[in-house]
């Protein structure tokens, strides 16, 4: 913990880099979403531009986290807490995997369709 | 009192409590935003209508990050400043980030306001139709309401020749509304019958509380009112006076009977108390007529309408021939045929001949414009992708092609570049219009805009504006941005008392203070933490 006027003087370089890290991040961010060059995966946003985007907004969190909430040198204590936190939310996200078996999907389920669609070649919707 | 551990860590922990509080409150945090980003998640993948993907202009939210990322580093050395005893350096930095958190808000109002002004419908054929409702000009003046004003939404216009208010039920607002809407047509609205009660018990003669042909006002109404209340309260207490009188009747004949026995039998005779006169006259509806009768015009929502009668939500009846209802598109700025495809490939329809079937396409030049236009478009991309990344070996399809967005849905910059006459993405857009939509007015002048849509109310299925009622995404946007911004206001506030009341402390207790900060800080990172993902899950996903 920095908590000597000289430490901290040391400490406000890290700061400024942080900072500059962040807004590259959020300028990586919105080029990969809107420059055509920069599109992963397939054409327009899927699967891949999400686990990018979010990958990138992972990585800035965590140098918000680590640097700026000091959780790069912090008590034990305060690891036990938020790590707890975190661990509850990936449950409730792990939670949302049953969002596929969720009957509402099932067009059957209102007994409304009896036949199922038939297969169109052109063009496909995603 | 002396408050424990403020300054000097405790030695279990080895933290400060108000940080170990802060950890607390942060872990909650974390959980509850967990849970509304979790329903992001399965209302996402449950979606029964196309996600609006990459819908919100970009350049707001990119601006609203840029603010938060650099208040989150003024916080961390406005705190750093305290450390090292810099007093001025500290209020210059947190009176960054108080500024920073007030521009934050300016700029979500601007966004949100916006949207709330923004019109969308859904057509019977699952059109989408986006846009700003308005009536039709007249001389290039726009046609103004009787307030003088200009009509921002849809109206349900009913030709009443009668009205029957609720006696308790109206509502005084939409009375004047009535009122004023009727003397700007010339109209006036009277009192149909005489209205007489019998206001005293035992009497036999009815008394006349408002004669036939006296003008509808809202004293009169709640003179009518009064008489109705208070008949109402007469006659409950009236009943279940002879009913205590009646039970106690029936308990003295049979003895040792209990109360569950004797319930059916225990009855008070209305109609004997009404032959007796003491039943007061309840007056529950109050009926006028409209002379002549003219058009009202009455917000969807507030009424439900029928051919002949409708009815409003205070439960005031208009007799009346229910006259067109469209909805008068002033502008549009989107037209949107994804929901239109998806339901087709859904009922296994070709799509683009299911988007050429739609109402809108065979009833509106411009959208049959707008839609080849597109066409083109999507062929030129088509062609393109083709050229720069080839087919797939193995199936002998493009690896890639157009986005259901790109291939369904014109939006107003696509209005844009088709009135230049360039590409897709190509048309001029100020920077004012990144923010606040297009500048209708403005480009009026050159004739860019699609206007005068009129959508027959038949052909409505859902409208709604921007609001979280329109589907499910706006609905997380609001519920997720809005308590974001609940939090940012909550920060700030606390931020901006250690800078106006922190002087005090700064001399007495220094390094209070600056835990103080750090702790605000922390709620402050949090606050930056979460928008890093509310950002691009928002606007770029």
């Amino acid at each position: 913990m920095a908590n000597t006027a000289e430490e901290i003087q040391k400490s406000i370089r890290t700061y400024l880099i942080v900072g500059a890290a962040l807004f590259v991040g959020t300028i990586l961010t919105v080029a990969v979403a809107t420059v055509p060059a920069l599109d992963i995966g397939h054409h327009g946003f899927d699967m891949w531009d999400a686990i990018l985007g979010l990958a990138i907004a992972a990585t800035k969190a965590t140098l918000v986290a680590a640097v700026f909430m000091h959780l790069n040198h912090e008590k034990k204590a305060v690891y036990w807490i938020f790590g707890s936190g975190i661990i509850f939310v990936i449950v409730l996200f792990g939670l949302t995997a049953f969002a596929k078996n969720d009957p509402i999907h099932d067009p059957l389920f209102y007994g409304r369709m009896s036949t199922t669609p038939a297969p169109l070649a052109t063009p496909t919707l995603r | 009192m002396e408050i424990p551990y403020i300054v000097t860590p405790r030695k279990d922990t080895g933290l400060f409590n108000s940080k170990i509080a802060i950890w607390l409150f942060l872990a909650s945090e974390v959980m509850l935003f967990g849970g509304f980003f979790s329903a992001y998640v399965f209302l996402r993948l449950g979606a029964d209508f196309p996600w609006p993907e990459r819908t919100l202009p970009v350049l707001p939210g990119l601006i609203n990050t840029f603010v938060l990322i650099g208040s989150s580093v003024t916080v961390v050395f406005a705190w750093a400043s305290l450390k090292m005893g810099k007093w001025r350096h500290f209020q210059i930095y947190m009176g960054i980030t108080i500024a920073c958190a007030a521009l934050f808000m300016v700029l979500k109002a601007i966004e949100y306001n916006v949207k709330f002004h923004h019109q969308a419908v859904r057509l019977t054929d699952y059109t989408v139709v986006e846009g700003h409702l308005g009536y039709e000009k007249e001389n290039g003046e726009y046609v103004l309401n009787h307030h003088g004003s200009e009509v921002e939404e849809n109206q349900i216009r009913i030709e009443s020749g009668g009205l029957t208010f609720s006696t308790v039920r109206y509502h005084k607002p939409w009375v004047e509304e009535i009122l004023s809407q009727a003397a700007h047509r010339n109209a006036e609205i009277k009192l149909a019958a005489d209205v007489t009660a019998r206001t005293s018990e035992g009497g036999n003669q009815d008394t006349l509380i408002a004669k036939a042909g006296e003008p509808l006002s809202l004293e009169l109404l709640a003179t009518i009112q009064k008489a109705h209340l208070k008949a109402r309260a007469h006659n409950g207490a009236l009943r279940t006076a002879s009913l205590r009188e009646e039970w106690k009747k029936t308990k003295a004949e049979n003895p040792g009977k209990r109360g569950w026995q004797l319930a059916s039998d225990v009855n008070i005779d209305v109609k004997a108390l009404e032959e007796a006169g003491k039943l007061l006259t309840e007056i529950s509806t109050v009926s006028f007529t409209v002379t002549p009768p003219v058009r009202l015009d009455f917000r969807p929502r507030d009424v439900r309408e029928g051919e002949t009668q409708s009815r409003l939500r205070d439960d005031t009846v208009i007799d009346g021939k229910l006259l067109p209802s469209p909805m008068g598109f002033h502008y549009v700025d989107a037209i949107d045929f994804r929901h239109l495809a998806m339901k087709a490939v859904n009922k296994g329809l070709d799509p683009i001949a299911a988007v050429e079937n739609s109402w809108l396409i065979q009833n509106h030049t411009f959208a049959r414009e707008a839609w080849e236009w597109n066409k083109a478009q999507v062929a030129k991309l088509e062609a393109d992708l083709l050229k720069d990344h080839g087919v797939n070996e193995e199936t002998g399809k493009p690896n890639r092609e157009p986005t259901a967005k790109e291939r369904y849905r014109i939006d107003w910059k696509d209005f844009v570049a088709m009135s230049d006459g360039v590409n897709r993405g190509e048309g001029k857009i100020a920077l004012k219009e990144e923010f606040m939509g297009p500048d209708y007015k403005g480009r009026e002048a050159k004739e860019t805009f699609p206007m005068h849509f009129d959508l027959p109310r038949e052909q409505v299925r859902f409208a709604s504006k921007f609001t979280p009622a329109w589907n499910t995404y706006y609905a997380l946007y609001f519920t997720i941005t809005g308590l974001h911004g609940l939090h940012v206001i909550g920060g700030a506030l606390v931020l901006a008392y250690y800078l106006f009341f922190g002087r005090k402390m700064f001399n007495s207790n220094p390094e209070w203070l600056a835990n103080r900060v750090e702790v605000g800080g922390l709620f402050w990172h949090f606050v930056d933490l979460v928008w890093i993902f509310v950002f691009p899950i928002f606007y770029l996903m």
